[in-house]
């Protein structure tokens, strides 16, 4: 027996992931702090501050459909932040020049980790583990343990202070009349991306294959080991773009940036009900989970939320909004 | 402070520390330097600080260890050094309770201990150097009162309405910074509007004062734990135009991070929080020569505004 088509579509995870961020909506719109949630500057806000962490999730829901877990993103992050203000702010690259060779970085590390993955076989989790660890330590090399910023140091001990290149003011401002931050456009360009990746190419095919059931596509003909490196590739590319947009708004490369970020971004993709165990899920549903963590920890902001009870509060509404996504689910 | 009670436990230090008459390995003095995290720039500003004072002295070798912020690590670190037979040690503690005993069993190895930062709990160390985060704090509360008693809205008998962005609240700087500050408050005609932890990062800080900026149209003040939750502050306020109608404090006051933002002006006063690295480099010189040294040294500090940050800041009053 079919189910009514309206049953069928309260049943959709899409739906489930709606119910999850209409539940904290609703819960912004009751403490809604004397009528700040009811102003769009407050969204446009949120929406900012997401972004870093939404760009991020792109990256992990690609490679939690196909089967893995990618922790090294929030070091990725730190890496290509400092990496893009040395070679902006110090070495006086062009701004086209020094995005190229950031992105390359930072594609580089997770090809790396997708080769540890799909060519010799090591676990996902122990992979990029490594590999967080490892480029942690690159970015404090590169930046010798400090910030790098417009106070560069002298061979005298004195300070010198270089103007802020014009592409940090590009990525850190806002259009539409000051409505919507540029990192904001860009996460939704990451999201378009992943999109087509996942929908419209072959490619995306393979990523639900390998992730539903490796063997089978094996067996059907999946190139795995190839959809994987790529997944993983593709993760780092995505911090890395995340990483520039985290040095723009802080107008500085800090090598401590982004640290446990990687969790963020799991849980953006699992509240908006990306299976972890793989071969299910959509880049809709990250968006989704990237807007319901948004808005949650904007509400607990603007109603100025001590962090004790914030973060017990973000524990419970997480619990909460998953298991309102697992109703109908039974 | 009382002068005869310091002075007393000069003398027990006097007592208690028998410097090596010469070094144990070679010709050179070995200086074990434990640096409980060298995740935070002021952290690597107190290395760097060091090194830089012991260039002038060939006769001692410095070796750096980095406790990631892991307490055990640190302990075992200090057993390292201990094994090794340093002539001194240097330990920046992470925290005190469980770092005492290593700190100690050094101490009772002969090797003497200058605890830097953060203290130990009892005796058994040579000197500790340190600055004091309420005393700063409450500089800091004692400059925004004056400035914002300033503001035409006040002195019309109106209320100042700040922000405050505090460090880690769990950590002892962040709780003296807020009572210093919150101290200088009592009795003045100023509101805390808005208050949010921002665990010392930048990012964090920059998404609260948003929050902060949503809820409040009038804010006159913020007052930041550390330099970079400021300039994070600042960058927020840049982003919605409010940041002309607003005077931003904060403290360290580190040469390439708050000083700088004083100097650009996004910032109207930075305290320094000093790292005490130089100073540690003299006692221990002392130390080793067979000089007394003080068995506690409090730092002084300095704080920089546009006006003063070009000759190198003030000295608190």
């Amino acid at each position: 027996m079919r189910p009514p088509v309206a049953r069928r579509w309260l049943a959709t995870p899409s739906f489930r992931a709606l119910l999850a961020l209409a539940f904290v909506v609703v819960l912004g719109c009751v403490f809604n702090a004397d009528g700040a949630f009811f102003h769009w500057s407050t969204h446009r806000d949120m929406l900012r501050q997401v972004s870093v962490y939404g760009i991020l999730a792109c990256g992990m829901t690609l490679v939690i459909i196909s089967g893995g877990i990618d922790l090294s993103v929030g070091s990725v992050v730190g890496l290509c932040a400092v990496l893009f203000a040395r070679q902006t702010l110090h070495q006086g690259e062009s701004a086209a020049v020094a995005l190229g060779l950031v992105i390359a970085a930072g594609t580089a590390i997770g090809l790396a980790s997708g080769t540890l993955v799909a060519r010799f076989r090591v676990q996902p989790f122990v992979a990029t583990l490594a590999m967080m660890v490892f480029a942690r330590g690159l970015a404090k090399w590169i930046s010798g343990g400090q910030k790098i910023s417009q106070a560069i140091q002298q061979p005298d001990g004195s300070f010198a202070y270089e103007d802020l290149p014009a592409i940090f003011q590009r990525i850190d401002r806002r259009i539409l009349w000051g409505n919507l931050s540029v990192v904001t456009l860009v996460f939704l360009g990451c999201v378009l991306v992943s999109w087509v990746v996942l929908a419209k190419l072959r490619y995306g095919r393979y990523l639900y294959a390998t992730g539903g059931n490796e063997e089978a596509a094996r067996l059907s003909g999946v190139p795995i080991a190839r959809t994987k490196l790529l997944a993983y590739g593709l993760s780092g590319l995505f911090g890395a773009v995340a990483g520039i947009c985290q040095a723009a708004q802080e107008q500085q490369g800090d090598p401590e940036a982004g640290s446990t970020y990687e969790l963020t971004a799991i849980a953006i993709a699992v509240i908006g009900g990306n299976n972890l165990m793989g071969g299910r899920g959509g880049i809709g549903l990250t968006l989704l989970g990237a807007l319901t963590i948004g808005y949650l920890e904007k509400i607990l902001s603007i109603n100025a939320v001590g962090e004790s009870s914030r973060l017990m509060l973000t524990g419970a509404i997480i619990v909460a909004a998953v298991l309102l996504q697992r109703r109908g689910n039974a | 402070m009382h002068k005869p009670i310091l002075s007393l436990l000069a003398l027990a230090a006097l007592s208690a520390s028998a410097a090596p008459a010469s070094p144990r390995h070679g010709d050179k003095w070995i200086v074990g330097m434990s640096q409980c995290n060298l995740g935070e720039p002021w952290r690597v500003q107190m290395n760097a600080d060091i090194r830089k004072a012991a260039e002038a002295h060939p006769e001692i070798e410095l070796v750096f260890k980095d406790a990631q912020n892991d307490t055990l690590r640190q302990r075992s670190q200090i057993e390292e050094f201990i094994n090794a037979g340093v002539d001194l040690l240097i330990v920046s503690p992470k925290e005190a309770a469980p770092l005492t005993p290593p700190v100690a069993a050094a101490f009772s190895h002969g090797i003497p201990v200058i605890v830097l930062d953060r203290k130990v709990l009892g005796n058994d160390f040579t000197q500790f150097i340190g600055a004091d985060n309420r005393r700063i704090g409450r500089a800091a509360g004692d400059w925004a009162v004056r400035r914002l008693l300033a503001l035409p809205r006040v002195k019309d008998g109106g209320r100042a309405r700040m922000v405050e962005l505090t460090g880690l609240m769990t950590s002892t700087p962040g709780q003296d910074r807020l009572a210093g500050f919150h101290a200088a408050l009592q009795g003045q005609p100023v509101d805390i509007v808005f208050s949010a932890d921002t665990q010392w990062l930048e990012p964090q800080a920059r998404a609260e004062m948003e929050s902060a900026l949503a809820v409040n149209p009038q804010i006159d003040l913020v007052y930041a734990h550390n330099d970079p939750a400021a300039h994070g502050a600042y960058l927020a306020a840049k982003s919605a135009s409010r940041e002309k109608d607003i005077i931003f404090i904060g403290i360290d006051g580190l040469p390439q991070e708050g000083q700088v933002y004083v100097r650009q002006g996004l910032l109207e006063a930075s305290f320094e929080y000093p790292t005490g690295g130089r100073e540690a480099v003299e006692s221990a010189l002392k130390i080793l020569n067979g000089d007394a040294v003080p068995r506690q040294v409090t730092l002084n500090s300095r704080f920089f505004t546009r006006d003063t940050v070009a000759s190198g800041g003030k000295w608190l009053p």
